[in-house]
């Protein structure tokens, strides 16, 4: 008996065999399985071949002494693509240098003091703070360290941040 | 054997309102013109460019200072690419007021509408080409638009970028979703496009007023009569593209410098629109809301109810207030802002 005999003979006359059937119905299945094993391994190609190209070369950044950068001050880190501003009260802050409307490289205005984007006139104060929108939130900080006044900047990830806080900024330690 | 390679694309005998240039205003014919001539400057381009940042620049400029036509090959390249956008767009314009979406033609509006978007990435992906500041900032910008996208939007833009910022994986990722994914896929869903219009049984033609004679009797051959039309059309059109193109160079600016941005740089022209509206609303409805309501209405589209063949008037006044809506903010977008984004003149 083959599956399907119970059908009616007028059917039967006018449709394919059942077992043409099932064997068609296998290749496409087979068709369905080979197309998501392409998929799946061109995934896994395209997404490995990635993870070389990602790691940047020297994530520590060492930026300089302590006593290289006066108070009130904001200087352009090129290696890094950032800025590491001296607020009055001698504390540091690196800045990213990508503006979070839409990526845009914000210079800093030193006669206004302030970082102005040339993209969408977005203005963000001397610790990265949104002055004017549209930027949605304050430039990303990267963390900073002070080892014996040698200051040094994790450029590996950069840290989003709604707004400025106190706890953001980071002090030299107190000389003995 | 040039003739009957015709025949597989027309059919014998057309209906003789079929030609009527008025009906379609040549719009598919000339896109589908203008992706040949793609494929031919792009290919001339292949040979000089090099897909590497620095070298990417340079090689352009070569191709633009000291390769014989050259800057003419790239201008005709980087004008029609453009154009191409428009005409599409008119195209689909073109088929919806005709109605030339409803079955048996639904599935064909699906695939040009597929074909629409290969159209845009390969405008887009090309866009980064050129390696000047131009191309890194306004790819910059509009991958950053990604970014807005809830939960997934870094991931989406890293993906885009092939990395966290735009640089060399970035650019050989463009090239070759540009020289391959983009023409292959294209040349395929356009042979379907051309073959499923023959299967519709041709353009649509709208019904005469006095619908009493029968198609038969004004139906003319199509050889002379629709290839010579359509040749002294495409002779026409690829005219005025070369003399557009001898006159008005395709720009070239300064080399891309990922430090700094120039002072007055934007998004690609078509997504002005958007960064337009995301000045105004929030991010999540001009990133997310808007293109995944765009796509599903022209989408859905060809499912809605008919009214003799037309879309019903709610339809018809949804796409027509939301296709004014983009053209607006799109000019906003392009001549209306200046430096820093303020409103200015454009003259
Ligand atoms: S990118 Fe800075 S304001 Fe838009």
């Amino acid at each position: 008996m083959v599956p399907g005999a119970g059908d009616d003979v007028g059917d039967a006359m006018v449709e394919p065999p059942s077992r043409r059937r099932f064997l068609t119905n296998i290749w496409a299945g087979l068709g369905v399985v080979a197309l998501l094993q392409f998929l799946a391994g061109a995934a896994f190609f395209l997404t490995s071949g990635r993870k070389r190209t990602g790691k940047k070369s020297a994530p520590l950044l060492e930026a300089g002494l302590v006593g290289d950068f006066p108070t009130g001050s904001v200087t352009l880190i090129r290696k890094g693509n950032l800025y590491l501003t001296r607020l009055e009260d001698g504390g540091f802050l690196a800045i990213s240098k990508k503006c979070t409307h839409l990526g845009c490289a914000v210079p800093w205005m030193a006669e206004r003091k302030q970082f102005e984007c040339p993209c969408h006139a977005s203005i963000f104060d001397i610790t990265g703070d949104v002055i004017k929108a549209p930027a949605p939130r304050a430039l990303d900080l990267y963390p900073v360290t002070i080892n014996r006044d040698m200051i040094t900047i994790d450029t590996s990830n950069p840290l989003r941040r709604s707004g400025f806080t106190p706890e953001q900024v980071i002090y030299p330690e107190e000389r003995g | 054997m040039s003739s009957s390679l015709f025949l597989h694309f027309r059919p014998r005998r057309v209906p003789k309102d079929a030609l009527r240039f008025t009906l379609t205003w040549g719009l598919g014919g000339m896109a589908a013109l203008m992706i040949v001539q793609q494929l031919l400057t792009g290919l001339l381009l292949g040979f000089f460019y090099e897909p590497v940042p620095v070298r990417a620049y340079e090689s352009v400029q070569h191709i633009q200072n000291s390769i014989f036509l050259g800057d003419l090959v790239r201008s005709m390249h980087h004008w029609t690419g453009h154009f191409l956008v428009v005409v599409i767009a008119l195209h689909l314009l073109r088929i919806f007021f005709n109605g030339a979406f409803y079955p048996p033609r639904r599935r064909n509006w699906l695939v040009g509408l597929a074909m629409g978007v290969l159209i845009l990435t390969a405008n887009f992906s090309g866009y980064l080409l050129p390696w000047d500041q131009l191309s890194y900032w306004a790819v910059t910008i509009a991958t950053s638009m990604l970014s807005y996208v809830p939960l997934i939007g870094s991931s989406l833009q890293e993906i885009m970028r092939g990395g966290p910022e735009v640089g060399a994986a970035t650019l050989q990722l463009f090239y070759s979703i540009h020289t391959t994914f983009v023409p292959v896929s294209l040349f395929l869903l356009m042979g379907y496009h051309f073959w499923f219009v023959r299967k519709a049984g041709g353009i649509l033609v709208p019904k005469r007023k006095q619908s009493g004679e029968t198609e038969k009797s004004t139906s003319v051959p199509a050889i002379p009569e629709l290839l010579v039309r359509e040749m002294a059309f495409a002779a026409l059109v690829t005219c005025c593209i070369l003399l557009f193109s001898m006159f008005i160079d395709a720009p070239l600016g300064n080399m891309a410098n990922p430090e700094l941005t120039p002072p007055t740089v934007k998004a690609p022209w078509y997504f002005l629109g958007a960064q337009e509206l995301l000045l105004h609303v929030p991010p999540i409805f001009a990133i997310c809301f808007l293109p995944l309501s765009i796509g599903l209405f022209l989408t859905l589209l060809p499912f809605t109810r008919q009214k003799d063949g037309k879309p019903t008037t709610l339809i018809k006044t949804l796409f027509i207030t939301g296709a004014l809506f983009m053209l607006i903010l799109t000019i906003t977008g392009i001549w209306f802002r200046g430096q820093g984004m303020t409103l200015v003149m454009p003259w």
